[in-house]
C-alpha cells in the first residue's frame, strides 16, 4: 500500500476512478453468491430427493427441469401465463392507484390516518386464503376474483410505503423551496416526489410479490386458467412432477421480472447515491 | 438600494409536546438596514437568530410586529444561506442551482457555471451532492444564494459545521463574492472574530431575542484574521460580547433571587 500513487486533494476524477473499480469489484463478488446460492439450492434439492423422498414424492431437479421444457412448449403455455400476468398487472395498477390517494390522506390527514391504518392492518392480517375462499363463494369462478384479490393485498404495501416516504420528507428541504420562491407544484415536483419514490418502489416490490401468490392462490379455487389453475390440476391428478415443473416457472417468471423491471428501475433511481450504498445490493 | 425595516418584532412560539412553556424567540426586535452593508447579528444559541432570518425570509410569520424587506419599494429577492448545505440529494450540482431559477435556458445555465466557478467548483458541476466533501456542498449553497441574483443575502451561521480550516477559507471566497455584488446582507454567527473580519455592523442579540448592542465596524476591506487593527477591533467586540453574557447571568440571578 505504501507505493499506490497520491491522490491529489480535490482531483474528483482519480477518487471516482478509485471508486468505479471497487464498486465493479463487489459487483462481480455479489453475482458469484447469487450463482452458488442456486448451486447449493439445486444440490441440496438434489441430494433431499435421492435419499430421504421417492421420485413420486420429490422427483429430482432435472426431472422436473424437463418437465418444464416440455409445459413451456406446449400450447397452453402461453395461454396460461398471459391470463395470470395480465391478472397481476391488472391488479398491481389497481393497487398503485388506489394506493396514491390513500397514501395522500395518511400523509396529511391525521384523522384518515388513524382510519386507513387499523383498516389496512387488518387486511394484511387476513390469512390469504379466506381471500381466495371468499372470492370463489362471491364471484365463482371468474377472472375477476384474481384481480381484486391481488388488488386487496397489494394495496397496504404501496400506500404504507407512499406515506412513509411522504412523512419523512426532509422539512428543511421545504423551507428552503419556499426561501427561494418555489410554488406548490414545484416543491410537489421537485422534492415530495423524489424523495419518496425510492420508498414507494420498495413498497411496490414488496407489494408486487404478494399479489403474485394472493394471484396465483385465488387461480387454484376460482379460476378456468392460469398459473393457479394448472398447479391445481397437476396436484388433483397426482402429478407432482407437473405441479413443481409450473412452480419452478411461476420461480422463473417473478426473477426476470424483479431483475429486468424493479432493479432497473431501482438502479436508475438510487443514481444520486453514494457509490458506497449503490453497489452494496 | 435594498432595505430591512423590522419593527417591533416578536415570535413567541406555543408550548409543544416535549416543551411545556412557550419560548420567546424574538422580544421587540427594532432595526433598520439599508443599502448595500454586511450587517452581522451575533448572540448565544437560542437567542432567535434563525427565527430572524426565517421571517425575514418569509418562511415563518411573526407573532407580532413587522418585517419588511424591499428593493425600490416591493418585495426584494432573497437568497438564503442555510447552516447545513440543503441540497437536493437526488439532483447534481448544476441542477440543484438550476432548481431556484425561474427560467430554464442556456443562460440561466451559463449563470449557474459562473457562480460555481466563483466558489472554485466548475468541475464538479456534474457530481451528486453525496460526491462532495462538506464544504464544497457549502460552497454550492452560497453560489445558489447568489445565483438568484438577490436584494437580500441571509446567511445562517454557513461556516459552524465545518472545520475551522475549510470554515476560514469559505469566509474568504464569501469576503471576495461579496466585494464584488456588495448585496445586502444579514449574516447570523455566534463566531465573534468571524463577525469583526466580515461586517460593517454586528448587532448583538441576547437570550429572548431582544437587541443589545449595534457596533459599527469601519476597518477596511479585505481584512486579514492575522492584522493587528482586525485583531484590535476583535478584542474590543469580544469583552463587550462577554460583558453581556456577565450581565444576562447576573439579571437572571437576580431575577431567581
Ligand atoms: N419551530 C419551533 N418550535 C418551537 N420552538 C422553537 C422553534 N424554533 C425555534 N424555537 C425556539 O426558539 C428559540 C430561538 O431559536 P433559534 O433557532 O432562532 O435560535 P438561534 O439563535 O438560531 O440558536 P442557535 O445559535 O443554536 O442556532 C429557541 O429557544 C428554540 O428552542
Ligand atoms: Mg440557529
Amino acid at each position: 500500500m505504501t507505493t499506490a500513487p497520491t491522490v491529489a486533494p480535490g482531483s474528483v476524477s482519480a477518487l471516482s476512478a478509485r471508486e468505479l473499480r471497487r464498486a465493479a469489484w463487489s459487483r462481480w463478488g455479489y453475482r458469484l453468491s447469487v450463482v452458488a446460492g442456486w448451486a447449493v439450492f439445486v444440490g441440496v434439492w438434489y441430494l433431499v430427493a435421492r435419499f430421504v423422498f421417492t421420485p413420486q414424492q420429490l422427483p429430482q431437479p432435472h426431472v422436473v427441469a424437463t418437465e418444464a421444457w416440455d409445459v413451456l412448449t406446449q400450447r397452453d403455455f402461453s395461454t396460461n401465463i398471459q391470463a395470470s400476468i395480465l391478472r397481476v398487472v391488472a391488479g398491481f395498477l389497481l393497487a398503485l392507484v388506489l394506493s396514491v390517494g390513500l397514501g395522500l390522506l395518511i400523509a396529511y390527514s391525521k384523522w384518515w390516518r388513524r382510519l386507513l391504518n387499523s383498516l389496512l392492518l387488518f387486511i394484511v392480517s387476513v390469512p390469504t386464503v379466506s381471500f381466495a375462499i371468499l372470492s370463489l363463494i362471491v364471484l365463482g369462478i371468474s377472472p375477476m376474483g384474481p384481480i381484486i384479490n391481488a388488488m386487496l393485498v397489494a394495496t397496504p404495501y404501496i400506500t404504507m410505503n407512499l406515506a412513509q416516504g411522504l412523512t419523512g420528507v426532509d422539512r428543511r428541504l421545504i423551507v428552503m423551496s419556499e426561501s427561494f420562491g418555489r410554488t406548490r407544484p414545484q416543491i410537489i415536483t421537485g422534492v415530495l416526489i423524489p424523495s419518496s419514490l425510492l420508498s414507494i418502489l420498495s413498497g411496490a416490490r414488496l407489494a408486487f410479490a404478494v399479489a403474485w401468490r394472493m394471484e396465483l392462490l385465488t387461480e387454484v379455487f376460482a379460476s378456468s386458467e392460469g398459473i393457479g389453475f394448472q398447479i391445481r390440476r397437476s396436484f388433483e391428478s397426482y402429478d407432482i412432477r407437473g405441479m413443481l415443473a409450473w412452480a419452478v416457472l411461476f420461480i422463473i417468471i417473478m426473477l426476470l421480472i424483479e431483475n429486468l423491471v424493479f432493479r432497473q428501475i431501482e438502479r436508475r433511481l438510487s443514481r444520486w447515491r453514494s457509490p458506497e450504498v449503490g453497489t452494496t445490493q | 438600494m435594498a432595505t430591512v425595516l423590522i419593527e417591533n418584532l416578536t415570535k413567541i412560539y406555543p408550548p409543544t409536546l416535549n416543551h411545556a412553556r412557550q419560548v420567546q424567540a424574538l422580544g421587540g426586535l427594532n432595526m433598520s438596514i439599508t443599502g448595500n452593508v454586511f450587517v452581522a447579528i451575533v448572540g448565544p444559541s437560542g437567542s432567535g437568530k434563525t427565527t430572524l432570518l426565517n421571517i425575514v425570509a418569509g418562511v415563518e410569520r411573526p407573532t407580532s410586529g413587522s418585517v419588511r424587506a424591499l428593493q425600490e419599494g416591493v418585495p426584494a429577492q432573497i437568497g438564503y444561506v442555510f447552516q447545513e448545505p440543503r441540497l437536493l440529494p437526488w439532483r447534481t450540482v448544476v441542477d440543484n442551482m438550476l432548481y431556484v431559477q425561474d427560467r430554464k435556458s442556456d443562460r440561466s445555465r451559463r449563470e449557474a457555471e459562473f457562480y460555481l466557478q466563483m466558489v472554485g467548483l466548475s468541475e464538479v458541476a456534474d457530481l451528486y451532492p453525496s460526491q462532495l466533501s462538506a464544504g464544497m456542498q457549502q460552497r454550492v449553497g452560497i453560489a445558489r444564494a447568489f445565483l438568484v441574483n438577490p436584494d437580500v443575502l441571509l446567511l445562517d451561521e454557513p461556516f459552524s459545521h465545518l472545520d475551522a480550516l475549510t470554515g476560514r477559507s469559505l469566509r474568504d471566497y464569501l469576503q471576495r463574492i461579496w466585494l464584488q455584488t456588495r448585496k445586502t446582507a444579514l449574516f447570523v454567527t455566534h463566531d465573534v472574530t468571524e463577525a469583526v473580519e466580515l461586517a460593517d455592523r454586528i448587532i448583538m442579540l441576547r437570550p429572548g431575542g431582544v437587541a443589545y448592542d449595534d457596533i459599527a465596524i469601519t476597518l477596511p476591506r479585505p481584512r486579514r484574521p492575522a492584522d493587528p487593527a482586525v485583531r484590535d477591533v476583535q478584542d474590543e467586540v469580544l469583552r463587550r460580547f462577554d460583558a453581556m453574557g456577565a450581565a444576562v447571568r447576573f439579571g437572571t440571578a437576580q431575577a431567581a433571587r
